[in-house]
């Protein structure tokens, strides 16, 4: 049994995920939450197996959030939920430690198939490619690639400080950082020039 | 025009009644004919041709003419001071004001060459009244000059901001619908879609088939909703239609075999009617490269003073007899031309091959409100 939390601001999305989820044998849909505000009581309550974290939400995006829940001990399984831009997400994500991306628009069986491997503790990534590489590249400063190449081999954090022979929560603070940068702008309603 | 039409006529009326009242020279008869021939004749030429209206080149003569009446009438107190000074108003208005300033002084400066060449000697300098009246009749020029002109930069500021704030206003709706589009309806789509690929394993046959059809159609309806969004969010930040369609010929340059040449330009156009030309000639664009198979594509731009017409004319494979399943290209091409209130005709190109998309509209602001 997998005990899923469904994390999206807009209600036919929840709606919608919890009546799919809860017919398919196996699942248990908990609660949903809506944004980073009623995410961490409803996270406390439900202690969830999975976390089905929408990417655009109001407030922190699900790519930070993702990296907060993963924090946590024990933390749950993250599937990032996104209506687009499933390739830009690859790096974010995998900093954040999400544990899988799966885009919205694909049928109701993958995305039973990518709760169950991630709830299994597998990966269900998209593959990395030269040019996201190279653009994230582009994005960084220079003493931030080796901690973005170790942390996508999945090195450990301490394993990281150990090796750049700093503090771990400083490289914790670096990641945090390059995961601001690397943020996948989402055209939002412009504010007025 | 309307202003040196509405100043031109009475002002000449004045000349001719003054001079019929009151004896002037011993021509006052041939001062009169004059004052009638270069009234009706300057307003005629420059109605005619209106081209004429901004050339520093006939302002020069027109006001070389008002002078030359001056000089005639034999005194610069003359009947024809009035009518002299609407030889300013094309000046005033055409000329940034700097430079209408200095179109005011050379001419203040050439009416005293003339006032000189009648009568003003050192008697006249010597009494303050009549030093008074020179003295006025030399500013008058000026104050005339920089009144036109500060209400003509007032009128064009005016302009600019009307222009500006509708193109915000424009610019805004748009990324609030492109905002709408993606934030609610697109995830009521994926909701739709989720759940129904939900009971693709559980039925079968031909209910297996309508529910394959409905995901289809959700599919389509979601990548949709990405080039509504896509289209929505490209700014169009008052760029000229060429530059735009130039940029757009480029991007599909690659992805094709065509050619595709941006020939004129447009001009100005409102904000909104610019931005409804461009995505009609971009789509035609699109068609000819895409669906058309294309060599050779020609965008044509064409603006004179009352119409603008686009043309977007290739060699390819011609109109397609049936329609294509889930375009909708050509309609949202006739709605956009509709909200403009353009003619759009689309069909096989001069020799009867490839297609010829061809958009127009009249820019007179009176004929289309009168459309609309």
């Amino acid at each position: 049994m997998i005990r899923i939390l469904i994390v999206d601001d807009h209600p036919a999305m929840r709606a919608g995920l919890t009546a799919v989820l809860r017919a398919e044998p196996g699942f248990v849909p908990l609660d949903a939450a809506t944004s980073d505000k009623d995410l961490w009581p409803t996270l406390n309550r439900t202690r969830p197996d999975v976390v089905v974290l929408d990417y655009h939400l109001p407030g922190d995006d699900g790519v930070v959030l993702c990296r907060a829940i993963k924090r946590r001990l024990p933390a749950p399984a993250v599937l990032l939920y996104s209506a687009y831009a499933d390739a830009a997400l690859t790096i974010p994500a995998r900093l954040a430690g999400a544990d899988g991306v799966v885009s919205k628009s694909v049928p109701a069986n993958e995305l039973y198939d990518a709760i169950r491997r991630v709830a299994r503790g597998e990966r269900v990534l998209p593959p990395l490619s030269r040019e996201l590489l190279d653009d994230a590249g582009n994005r960084l400063d220079a003493d931030e690639l080796p901690i973005l190449g170790m942390t996508l081999e999945g090195t450990p954090l301490l394993e990281i400080a150990a090796t750049l022979g700093v503090e771990p929560a400083q490289i914790a603070h670096r990641i945090d950082r390059m995961i601001k940068r690397l943020k996948v702008e989402i055209p939002a309603p412009r504010a007025a020039r | 025009m309307m202003l040196l039409l509405m100043t031109r006529l009475p002002a000449a009326a004045v000349a001719v009644v003054l001079l019929l009242v009151h004896r002037v020279t011993a021509h006052d008869g041939v001062l009169i004919v004059a004052a009638i021939v270069y009234t009706t004749g300057s307003l005629t030429v420059l109605t005619a041709l209106p081209r004429l209206q901004l050339s520093p080149l006939a302002w020069l003569v027109d006001c070389a003419a008002v002078l030359a009446l001056v000089a005639a009438s034999e005194d610069w107190r003359s009947p024809f001071y009035v009518l002299m000074l609407t030889a300013l108003v094309l000046p005033s208005t055409g000329l940034a004001f700097r430079r209408a300033l200095g179109w005011g002084i050379a001419f203040a400066l050439a009416y005293l060459g003339v006032a000189v060449y009648t009568e003003l000697d050192a008697n006249t300098l010597e009494s303050t009244i009549r030093l008074e009246t020179i003295a006025t009749h030399l500013m008058v020029p000026l104050v005339v000059v920089v009144a036109l002109a500060y209400a003509t930069d007032v009128l064009e500021r005016l302009r600019d901001e009307r222009l500006r704030s509708e193109r915000f206003a424009v610019e805004s709706e748009r990324q609030r619908i492109a905002w709408e589009l993606h934030d609610s309806a697109k995830q009521r789509v994926h909701a739709a879609h989720l759940v129904l690929s939900a009971l693709q394993g559980q039925v079968s046959g031909a209910q297996a088939q309508l529910v394959g059809h409905a995901l289809g159609e959700l599919r389509a309806a979601g990548a949709d909703m990405d080039t509504s969004v896509a289209e929505l969010r490209t700014p169009l930040e008052g760029r000229p239609v060429q530059r735009l369609l130039e940029e757009r010929a480029a991007e599909l340059g690659p992805v094709s075999e065509a050619e595709i040449t941006v020939h004129g330009a447009l001009g100005e156009l409102p904000a909104h009617v610019a931005a409804h030309v461009y995505r009609i000639g971009a789509e035609a664009l699109t068609n000819a490269v895409r669906h058309g198979a294309a060599r050779h594509v020609d965008v044509i731009l064409a603006r004179n003073a009352t119409s603008a017409t686009i043309e977007v004319r290739d060699d390819g494979r011609g109109l397609a007899t049936t329609r294509r399943p889930g375009s909708n290209g050509l309609r949202s091409m006739r709605a956009r031309a509709d909200t403009i209130g353009a003619a759009l005709s689309i069909g096989p190109g001069p020799d009867g091959s490839g297609t010829s998309v061809v958009l127009s509209l009249s820019t007179d602001p009176e004929a289309r409100s009168s459309q609309t």
